[in-house]
Order: structure tokens, then C-alpha cells, then sequence
């Protein structure tokens, strides 16, 4: 214990001396100050004194939930997790390929403590970066919320846990591109290249979810006017057999008639190309599967802030179409979102986190594996 | 399994270091150490010379556990090479150290110290009188990246010693040191020689090591090529030498006479002990012979380091390196 400590107190003065620390600190405090400008009131949103009239007001968005969404949505999504936390892997790349220089590690090495335990320590006080970051973040906003929200909500610091939770994937992967290559440069590199790559993948499963939830409501509203037009016609057919039984003229060819057998056509061709979407997405998430889910880990913090009914407030004057119609099947904007808000909120905290988890852990194995064979 | 070991190579109670072929490939197969055997009694100042890439730093390395053995048999305070636990009574300063260069000089001794599981309250103790002993307590409060080469290694030592050691590694201690550093290191050393600690030096400064060693075991291209106290392993090449005033006397030709300074002769009798040289005294002194002084000789750290690292069929030095693995006909092995 007196060794984790020491080494927990000397990654605290490690980033005591660190400049690039006190920056991120004194831009988390600008990004707070700028939310606590943002307000708003039953006329609109205001900014400082000034008032902007708009649709999103008290009246549908309560402030509480406003500010707890522009938590999520800025604080979180935007500057923790995307802007501070590459501050924070360029603050903390070099960690592990100083912690392994010539002339370090044997100092360390030499001292009687095992070299597994050594390195997951080091590995956890690197989250220390991290931790102080988003935790004096959340208390500020905590209080920021309280005082202007007047809502006291502690479930703001789940953030703190989701924060570092998402960062040390992340800072897995830096770990071990830092002990293989003992290069700052190299680790903090291709440790940004694998997020993006994640993202990248992440973006692509949730375009293919989104072309095939598109593709599946298409087909639901596809069946839906089918059905409709079955029905006229059967109606249409039955009235006219009853005309019939007075005159003997045959039915006169009809454009409902001609609309369903195309609309018929079309729902052959949108099942083949739902089909065909649910294979492609089905393929992306399982490659997604073993990967980590940093976005999915960031929204674990808005859905545990925001019911689904404060999301739907949030789009509640959302009437908008589907921004990519095609032909003459219309669909909503609104419930597409709906479904795919849905989905993402069915995917499970074990799932998300527990398959991450299990890619840190991989990660970390071979980092340590390395870490304890290697020779210094 | 490991008493079998212990057993294999004697007794280890007399010794804080008792290995036997110890060796070390590294990939490429490079063979660092092959078969290093070497014994380290308590309470002595044991000096470890060799040339460059000898295989020095890397033996020292391997009983720090900074690199795994190919092969090593033997114990170190009387627990098996490799054992975590022995390392808590066990000062190491590295060759080539690097202390965080935000911490102050005193939260250095006190880092390593927690490392090396020493309670606080012994550290704060042993923290002041450690910088005192290396003349740094007025740089206590300083941050490390202010210091100079020769600062840091005092540091490295005042660390080294914050466990209270048994033993201490001490890996080229004096290098980028002034002359009154130096001394001050030689003079911790003998002091902590006279506790009854033992001391173990790597360093290539022969005039350094010859002046505080017991004794010294000299590594050429990864084996030890000669081990013992200073006097055992000069004792072939110990003589006295004879002045005399005048010519030297027609009879003394065995004794290699030589022209000295002055009209001076030099009369050369080989050998360690001082009955040798008493019948040429005898002679001398009965022909009435000036004797102006008889000096018993011994040969240098330094000539018994280069006759270790010269190859005595070609009088050539060896080339400096690790060995290459032998080949079937023996080319390519130490000397």
C-alpha cells in the first residue's frame, strides 16, 4: 500500500509540474463560465443579459433539463470528451515511455515490488489526469445547475466515473504503444489514429443503423399503403359486384389498381434493400462488438440524465420529414430519430461497458505480459 | 529446489552474493555474461572492473532484477537471484539514473524510499541525515532539473541508502563527481564498510576502486578473467626493489641490476614476501654497500586490469563488446 501511495502521490506532482494540466484546468474553467452564461427562461434562451426568443423555452424544456442536457451535449460531449480528453493524451502519452527510459525504470525495478503490480498502478495513476479534470469540471457544473437550474442534482457526477471510464480505453492503448515503442511522439499518435479509427467505425455502424431503420420504416409505410389500397380496391370490388349483379358492363381499369402493383414492385425492392442493409449493419456491429464503446460509454451519461420524454420534449416540435426522401414514400424525421434514440438506449450498460472493459483488459494483458518479460 | 541450489554452490552465510553460471543472451545472441561465478563475502568493499561491454552493468542488472537471466544459479542475502523481497535491504544507484526532474531532493529519497516499503516515519528520519552525509542539505527543497551531473549522483547515492541497506550497488558512483566528491563517496563507502555493510562498485576508475576494494573481480567479454583480494592477485608479480649507491656488484646479475637516479643502482629480488630480499641485504651490508631504500613493489590495479583484457598469444588488447557465441574450433571466446 505505501508503494501505490507513493506512486499515486508522485503522478499527482507529475502533474503539478505539468503546464499542459493548469491549461486544461483554466479552459475547463472558461468552458464553464461560458455555461454558466447560457440560461434559459420562458421567452427563449438567454445569453448574460441578452434574450433570444425561441421554441426551445421553459415552457417545453424545463430549465433543469435544459441544463442538464447542455451538460451532456457540451460539457461531456463536446469538451470532456472529445477537446480535454486530447489534452489530456497529450499530457499523459509520455507517461509510459518515461516510465520505461533508460535510467527510470531500473530505479523502479530495483525497489521489491513486482513488476505486474508496478505497472497497473502506474497505469491507474495515470488516470489521475483525468480524475482531477472531470471531477473539478462536474463540481462546477454541479453548482452551476443548482444555482441557475435550481435543480441539486447529483447524478451529474456519474460523469466523473463515465469520464475516466471512457479515457482509459484510450489510455490503454496509449500504454501499450508507449512501452513497445518507448516513443511520446509515436504513442500519442497512433493512439489518436486508433480513436479515430473507432469512432470511424462507430459513425459507420450508426449511418447503416440509420439507413436501415430508414429502409425499415420505409417498408412499414410501403405495407402500410398496400393494405390501404387493398382495402379500397376490395371495397371498390365489392361495390361494383353488387352494380354488377344490376349491369353486366366489366370494371374500367383503375389507377388505385396500378399504384398498388407499383407500390407492390417497390416493397419487393425496399425488403431486398432492407435485407441487404440489416446483413451490412449486422457485420459492422459485430466488428464494433469487440471494440471500445466510447461514444455508446459518453451516452450512457445522457440517458442516465435524460429520460427518454426529456429527449422527446427536447424534439417535440420536430415535425420534420426525412431529411433524405425518396419517391413518394414519406417518413418522419422525428420518429426515425425515435427509433434509432431507442435502440441505442436498449444497448445494455453491461454490453457497453463489459465488452470495452473486456478489450481494456486484452489490451492491458499484453501490455503487462510485455512489461514483466521485458529486459530493461 | 532453491535449497538445492544454494547447496550446490556452499555455504552462502559468509557471502551477501554467492552466484554461479550466471549468463545472458540477448536476442541477436549477444552473450553478455557466460557462466559468471562470483562470490561476495560480508562486510567488504567488492569492486567489479571490466572494459567496456564487459557484461558489467548487465550482471548488476540481473541481481536488481532489471533483467531476467539466461541462466543463474546462487542467491543474494541469502535468498535465490530474482527474489523481490531480498531487494528491501539492497541500495542500487544505476549507471545512468534519471530522477524526476519535478521533484525536490528531498522528495526524490523519500519516493524511492516508499518504493523500497520504508515507513514514513523512518524516512523523514533517514531523509535529513542521507542529504547531510552527501553535502545536499541546503538543495533539499530544490527541484532535481537544477542540478548538476555530480549533484545528482550524491542524490543517487542518498537514495540508495534510505532503506538502511545490507548491501549497496553502487554502478559507476563517482562518474561526472569532483575530486572532492570523489573522496567524500570513498570515504561513505569505507563508512559504510566499518557499519558492517557491504559494499558492491562498478566503476571503470582503477585508481578509485584500488584505493577503497577488499577485493575485485575483473569481467572481460563476459566471464570473470580473474577474482580475489588485491595482494592474492598481484602476489606473482610482487618484488622488492634495492637501492643501492654506486655500480652494482659483479655477483648480484640475478637481481637485474638497473641504473638509478643519482649514480644510484636498483637491484630487483621477485617475490611477496620479505625473507626473499634478506639474503641480498645480508651481502650488501657485509661488502659495505650503501643501501638507500628497499620498497616492496606491487603491480597496479591497472596492469593487472590490461594483462586481464590482453590476450597473452598475440600481446594484443581484446576488442570491447560482448562475446559472439564460440564457434567449434574455440575462436571468438574471452581471453
Amino acid at each position: 500500500m505505501r508503494q501505490t501511495l507513493a506512486i499515486f502521490l508522485d503522478a499527482y506532482r507529475e502533474l503539478n509540474a505539468r503546464k499542459l494540466f493548469w491549461i486544461t484546468l483554466i479552459l475547463s474553467g472558461v468552458v464553464v463560465l461560458a455555461f454558466s452564461a447560457v440560461g434559459i427562461n420562458e421567452k427563449g434562451l438567454t445569453l448574460l443579459w441578452f434574450e433570444f426568443p425561441s421554441a426551445l423555452n421553459t415552457t417545453l424544456f424545463p430549465a433543469e433539463s435544459f441544463y442538464k442536457w447542455a451538460f451532456v451535449a457540451f460539457g461531456i460531449k463536446f469538451w470532456l470528451t472529445w477537446a480535454a480528453s486530447i489534452l489530456a493524451l497529450v499530457s499523459t502519452a509520455g507517461i509510459f515511455p518515461e516510465f520505461v527510459s533508460s535510467g527510470s525504470i531500473e530505479l523502479l525495478l530495483s525497489k521489491p515490488i513486482g513488476r505486474l503490480r508496478l505497472f497497473l498502478t502506474k497505469y491507474l495513476a495515470g488516470l489521475l489526469f483525468v480524475v482531477l479534470q472531470v471531477s473539478v469540471f462536474t463540481l462546477a457544473c454541479f453548482l452551476v445547475i443548482g444555482l441557475r437550474g435550481k435543480s441539486w442534482e447529483p447524478g451529474l457526477f456519474w460523469a466523473v466515473p463515465i469520464t475516466v471510464l471512457f479515457f482509459s480505453y484510450l489510455f490503454s492503448i496509449c500504454a501499450l504503444i508507449g512501452l513497445l515503442t518507448r516513443s511520446t511522439i509515436a504513442a500519442l499518435l497512433l493512439t489518436l489514429l486508433c480513436w479515430f479509427g473507432i469512432f470511424g467505425i462507430h459513425a459507420t455502424e450508426m449511418t447503416m443503423l440509420t439507413f436501415r431503420e430508414r429502409a425499415q420504416l420505409r417498408v412499414e409505410a410501403l405495407e402500410a399503403r398496400i393494405a390501404r389500397l387493398e382495402a379500397r380496391l376490395a371495397e371498390r370490388a365489392a361495390a361494383s359486384s353488387d352494380q354488377n349483379g344490376d349491369q353486366a358492363d366489366p370494371p374500367a381499369p383503375d389507377r388505385d389498381a396500378e399504384r398498388l402493383a407499383a407500390d407492390r414492385q417497390k416493397l419487393t425492392e425496399e425488403r431486398s434493400t432492407l435485407a441487404s442493409l440489416r446483413k451490412w449493419h449486422a457485420g459492422i456491429f459485430a466488428a464494433k462488438s469487440i471494440l471500445p464503446k466510447t461514444a455508446e460509454t459518453t451516452q450512457l451519461l445522457e440517458h442516465t440524465l435524460l429520460s427518454v420524454t426529456d429527449m422527446e420534449r427536447l424534439r417535440g416540435r420536430d415535425n420534420t420529414p426525412d431529411p433524405m426522401p425518396s419517391g413518394d414514400i414519406r417518413i418522419s424525421g422525428a420518429e426515425l430519430t425515435k427509433r434509432i434514440d431507442k435502440i441505442q438506449r436498449s444497448r445494455t450498460v453491461p454490453w457497453v461497458i463489459g465488452t470495452s472493459l473486456a478489450f481494456q483488459a486484452v489490451v492491458l494483458a499484453i501490455s503487462a505480459w510485455f512489461f514483466c518479460r521485458r529486459d530493461f | 529446489m532453491q535449497a538445492a541450489q544454494a547447496q550446490a554452490i556452499g555455504p552462502t552465510d559468509d557471502f551477501v552474493i554467492d552466484i554461479a553460471e550466471a549468463s545472458k543472451v540477448y536476442r541477436g545472441k549477444v552473450h553478455a555474461l557466460r557462466g559468471v561465478s562470483m562470490r561476495v563475502h560480508r562486510g567488504e568493499i567488492f569492486g567489479l572492473l571490466g572494459p567496456n561491454g564487459a557484461g558489467k552493468s548487465t550482471l548488476v542488472k540481473i541481481l536488481m532484477t532489471v533483467i531476467r537471466p539466461t541462466a543463474c544459479r546462487g542467491s543474494m542475502l541469502g535468498r535465490p537471484v530474482g527474489d523481490k523481497a531480498a531487494l528491501r535491504r539492497v541500495g542500487y544507484l544505476p549507471e545512468h539514473h534519471r530522477f524526476p526532474d519535478y521533484l525536490t531532493a528531498a522528495q526524490v529519497v523519500d519516493f524511492f524510499g516508499a518504493m523500497a516499503d520504508v515507513p514514513r516515519a523512518q524516512r523523514r528520519k533517514r531523509c535529513g541525515e542521507l542529504l547531510d552525509l552527501v553535502g545536499l542539505t541546503a538543495w533539499a527543497d530544490k527541484r532535481v532539473r537544477s542540478f548538476s551531473k555530480g549533484m545528482r549522483q550524491r542524490l543517487g547515492i542518498a537514495q540508495a541508502l534510505i532503506n538502511d541497506p545490507d548491501l549497496v550497488l553502487l554502478d559507476e558512483p563517482t562518474d561526472g563527481v569532483d575530486p572532492v566528491g570523489r573522496r567524500d563517496i570513498r570515504n561513505i563507502c569505507t563508512e559504510l564498510k566499518r557499519r558492517g555493510k557491504t559494499v558492491f562498485l562498478n566503476s571503470h576508475l582503477l585508481s578509485e576502486l584500488e584505493m577503497v576494494c577488499d577485493r575485485v573481480a575483473i569481467l572481460v567479454q563476459g566471464l570473470v578473467s580473474s577474482q580475489g583480494t588485491l595482494d592474492d592477485l598481484t602476489r606473482d608479480s610482487q618484488r622488492y626493489d634495492v637501492i643501492i649507491r654506486g655500480e652494482p656488484p659483479p655477483w648480484a646479475t640475478e637481481a637485474h641490476p638497473a641504473p638509478g637516479r643519482n649514480g644510484a643502482t636498483r637491484l630487483t629480488v621477485h617475490g611477496a614476501e620479505p625473507d626473499a630480499v634478506q639474503p641480498l641485504i645480508d651481502r650488501l651490508r657485509a661488502e659495505g654497500r650503501t643501501i638507500i631504500a628497499i620498497t616492496p613493489v606491487r603491480e597496479s590495479l591497472e596492469d593487472l586490469f590490461m594483462r586481464a583484457v590482453t590476450d597473452p598469444t598475440t600481446g594484443e588488447v581484446l576488442a570491447p563488446g560482448a562475446a559472439r557465441p564460440r564457434r567449434a574450433n574455440g575462436e571468438g571466446g574471452a581471453a
